[in-house]
């Protein structure tokens, strides 16, 4: 386990790596980047789109081992509750092209215990042929202890999938959503994922009863370096993550500070992100600044479009949106 | 490990699920080191078919040597706490009457208790002005201590108390054991089955799952209530629906545990065949023919 923590620590955590270099944890550094790039379906040339976010981040992954970590949840044909397996399809393409030495695909749902049926009903196993070979159940997969040092959470520790921790690079392919605990579900919400249910259950409710809110930062205080790429072209508003309505917002969003590209995600979608509780509390720990982003690409103005909000989330619509009545 | 399908024939699956056995007994969810889960599971589809072999004996001495001190399985050796798991390791452990004394595992099951229902979370709740929710004044079982209770674990470790009792290993489990079931009763979802936790959350109806549904039919086999006749119901509808070879499983050994045999073949999808699915669908046909039934009574 320490060894699998060092190695980690160690090619993401440097600068010199080379591997993010704006995923490097900063304090009163330059602004965190967050490309915002259009995208109006998913049978665009989404590999194109992605591998030039990724070299605008300047990801140097030649060599390394990349997880991508879709969010998977529920299957309803008739919603859009999972990331769409074309975007997965096109960033596995991108960090090929870029040289990565292996690209694997791993989630670990929290509600549904076969991963894979959900993932096969979700479309991957169309877009992937050879699916099974890529794939790890997270839920499934062998375990390590992790300790949390100065968490926010009441855990003192964590089991994660050594999938995970034993790769260089992972990335949070989230859905843009709502969610119905905690205002909107992004990059950092998605880490939910990497909490296996052998050990925690379905649902990982170990991680509501010890504050979600918390968790989510804990869990970003465990990768504060993964690389953030959203599902952005069709989200979901209202009763997220699940039961809530398709949203088109045309958009992919990418960067390698989490809190950044989710803070940049919530003002797409009308939220205002100083009021998200993962996001004060990741914030004040000093590494990232929720008003100090620089945005590529697209403006956040431009492709901005207020995502709805049950009652008990409309107090983050953001000032700007609602005439400065919060 | 065989692509399980209906006509991959029970010994196949038996040799398939002997074959994965580790070298310390136990059985991994993957391939790899043991896990409690698959383990237990695999030595209930061992056990399904009437002798117990020496891989079953094998795994029943490695549940055994991982049963932790107070009297509960973590999920792995490597994990440091006694979680749900402990019902499927009771439940496989009482196929066999050469294990040590289960007492100390049921005593754990009856000490672990949903925290929504603990005195300390409903004087929280008083204290704050909230209101219990939908079917919070009833007792389960949770995933691990400290969480609420949840269907899953709820009808587990149902089932094993009850086995425990009919195999006359434990006593004064009955009374515990008619709480998870309120629970459950109270937990069935607008469409007539379960989802994993509440039948609402925010107001919001939830819908309910075929292995979820299945698990709770399962424990409450021999119950009267229309609610239950209901869910049966609506189990027979989601059979075709049914994706992977476990929630097959599940929802076809709770119509079993109702007295249902419903008409007409019902295909395994052909999965990969993982360990627990293996494992599920001899559990599974045992339980239909009528050679096994996973809470005890033949």
């Amino acid at each position: 386990m320490r060894a699998l923590l060092r190695r980690r620590d160690l090619i993401s955590g440097a600068a010199a790596s080379g591997l993010s270099a704006s995923a490097c944890g900063r304090q009163h550094g330059p602004p965190a980047r967050v490309s915002i790039i259009r995208a109006a379906a998913y049978t665009e040339d989404l590999t194109e789109k992605v591998l030039g976010i990724l070299n605008e981040h300047k990801l140097n992954v030649r060599g390394k081992r990349v997880v991508l970590k879709p969010n998977l949840v529920e299957f309803d044909p008739g919603k859009s509750i999972n990331t769409h397996p074309a975007v997965v399809r096109a960033a596995a393409e991108a960090f090929r092209s870029l040289g990565a030495a292996d690209v694997r695909i791993a989630e670990g749902p929290g509600h549904r215990r076969n991963t894979r049926e959900l993932a096969e009903a979700a479309g991957f196993c169309e877009l992937f042929p050879k699916f099974d070979s890529i794939f790890t159940d997270l839920n499934l997969d062998e375990v390590s202890r992790v300790e949390l040092h100065r968490p926010f959470s009441r855990l003192r520790e964590l089991y994660l999938p050594q999938t995970v921790l034993g790769a260089d690079l992972v990335v949070s392919m989230p859905k843009m959503k709502t969610h119905h605990w905690v205002g909107a579900t992004l990059g950092m919400k998605n880490l939910f994922g990497l909490v296996p249910g052998s050990v925690y259950g379905w649902p990982k409710n170990v991680l509501h009863w010890a504050g979600i809110n918390e968790c989510i930062a804990d869990l970003h205080g465990l990768f504060p370096n993964h690389f953030c790429l959203v599902d952005g072209i069709v989200g979901m508003e209202g009763n997220g993550p699940i039961q809530g309505n398709r949203k088109t917002a045309g958009v992919l969003v990418g960067g390698g500070d989490a809190l950044a590209v989710d803070a940049t995600c919530c003002r797409i979608m009308g939220l205002d992100p100083a009021r998200i509780g993962y996001l004060q509390l990741a914030q004040s720990r000093g590494r990232s600044d929720l008003n100090d982003i620089q945005q590529i690409g697209e403006s956040i103005r431009t492709v901005q479009t207020a995502f709805e909000l049950i009652p008990e989330w409309r107090s983050l619509r953001l000032p700007s949106l609602t005439g400065g009545r919060s | 490990m065989p692509v399980i399908c209906a006509e991959t024939p029970t010994a196949e699956l038996i040799s398939a699920i002997q074959s994965a056995q580790n070298p310390d007994g136990g059985w991994g969810y993957t391939g790899r080191s043991s896990w409690t889960e698959p383990t237990a599971f695999a030595l209930l589809a061992l056990a399904s078919g009437g002798s117990l072999s020496n891989p079953f004996l094998q795994g029943a001495r490695w549940l055994e040597q991982t049963q932790r001190a107070d009297g509960g399985w973590a999920p792995h050796t490597s994990v440091n706490i006694s979680t749900w798991v402990t019902a499927p390791a009771l439940l496989a452990l009482l196929e066999t009457d050469r294990a040590r004394s289960l007492q100390s595992a049921v005593n754990w099951l009856l000490s672990q208790t949903g925290e929504e229902s603990t005195l300390v979370d409903r004087i929280r709740r008083a204290v704050l002005g909230q209101r219990l929710e939908y079917g919070q004044e009833t007792t389960g079982w949770p995933w691990l201590a400290g969480t609420a209770g949840w269907v899953m674990p709820t009808a587990l470790s149902l089932l094993a108390l009850e086995k425990a009792e009919l195999r006359g290993r434990a006593s004064g489990t009955r009374s515990r054991a008619q709480q998870g079931r309120e629970f459950l009763l109270a937990r069935i979802c607008e469409d007539g089955g379960w989802n994993y936790g509440a039948f609402q959350a925010l107001g919001y109806q939830a819908n309910s799952y075929p292995d979820t549904t299945g698990m709770a039919l399962l424990a409450l086999h021999g119950s009267s209530s229309a609610k239950v006749k209901n869910a049966a119901d609506l189990a027979e509808k989601q059979l075709p629906n049914c994706r992977s070879a476990q929630t097959l499983c599940w929802l076809r050994m709770g119509l079993a545990a109702q007295g249902r045999s419903p008409a007409g073949a019902v295909d395994c999808p052909r999965d990969r065949g993982k360990l627990l699915d293996l494992a599920l669908v001899v559990l599974t046909r045992a339980t239909e023919d009528g050679r096994a039934r996973i809470w005890g009574a033949l």
